[in-house]
């Protein structure tokens, strides 16, 4: 995804690439806007602006290739750039309870001793949401990226700028945190939990 | 599905290494890992904590993929982006 101008496109390929490879992925682009701002406003100027953006560059994009991809980069960019500073809703990051739970080798280990399966899938829509929408930006993003959108992990790289290497690592300490999260709901909910079976 | 119950006896109770395990079990179940087949075969046969694991995220991509809510697109918005290009062109 280089910002190298490699082709020169007529007008008519330029609304061909807009209309058949752009416009398509409107509905993943709003909700990965929304999802990051919390906001309908903030997601709908954050989409229009990355549109916006796609066509100003639509030289250095090559029809054909991975038009969701290049869009969600660009989503992503004009979030960190602009958004992130005067979202209504900052991004909440909790670097102690990031760091705390990272410290403990048991980890791995207690996230699937007292969070079943079962319980998981009796879970709401909105609770899986909430779950979701209640991590810190970065870890919030991979997963929305693997499992909402089903980006792989090279994808997921060119549209972050990471190596392939921390978009694995990223993701597997988002899940954990989900999965903390998850366990929090299932409890709360009175859902079954392990820890009563194993005498 | 019901597999939890069978054969969980013969599985180890305490996986030799979690975090590889769980990262390479996650890795498959993302559809990152060539020939995962064999591997994943022999990781549930055989530990129960991958077992576990394995089923858990397993039912976290489902509920996510397909319960998670979705946000309706306002109608208006590619109207917006289609009339904003219009004027730039
Ligand atoms: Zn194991």
């Amino acid at each position: 995804m280089s910002e190298v101008q490699r082709r020169k496109y007529s007008q008519e390929e330029k609304n061909t690439i807009f209309d058949g490879e752009f416009m398509p992925h409107i509905d993943s682009m709003y909700n990965f806007a929304y999802r990051l701002t919390f906001d309908e406003d903030d997601a709908k100027d954050l989409v229009q602006d990355t549109y916006l953006k796609a066509y100003r560059f639509i030289n250095s994009f090559e029809q054909g290739t991975n038009a969701k991809a290049w869009l969600f980069r660009i989503l992503k960019n004009s979030f960190i750039n602009e958004y992130r500073k005067k979202s209504k809703q900052p991004a909440k990051v909790d670097y102690q309870e990031v760091e705390t739970y990272y410290n403990s080798d048991d980890v791995d280990y207690q996230s699937t001793t007292d969070l079943r399966a079962e319980s998981v899938k009796g879970m709401l829509g909105d609770e899986i949401s909430n779950a979701l929408n209640s991590l810190a930006v970065d870890f919030r993003t991979v997963i929305i990226l693997c499992d909402l959108e089903g980006f792989t992990y090279e994808e997921m790289a060119k549209i972050l700028d990471i190596p392939i290497g921390t978009v694995r690592s990223r993701l597997h300490r988002a899940r954990n945190l989900l999965k903390d999260k998850l366990r929090g709901y299932a409890h709360h909910m009175g859902y079954d939990t392990d820890e009563e079976e194993e005498i | 599905m019901d597999m939890n119950e069978e054969t969980s006896q013969s599985r180890k109770l305490k996986c030799d290494d979690t975090s590889k395990c769980f990262q390479l079990l996650e890795s498959i179940l993302d559809g990152e890992m060539d020939n995962s087949k064999e591997v994943l075969k022999e990781k549930l046969a055989k530990c129960q904590p991958c077992f576990e694991h394995f089923h858990l995220e397993q039912a976290i991509r489902d509920v996510l993929k397909t319960r998670c809510t979705k946000q309706e697109v306002p109608t208006e918005l590619a109207d917006c982006i289609r009339q904003k290009i219009q004027d730039i062109k």
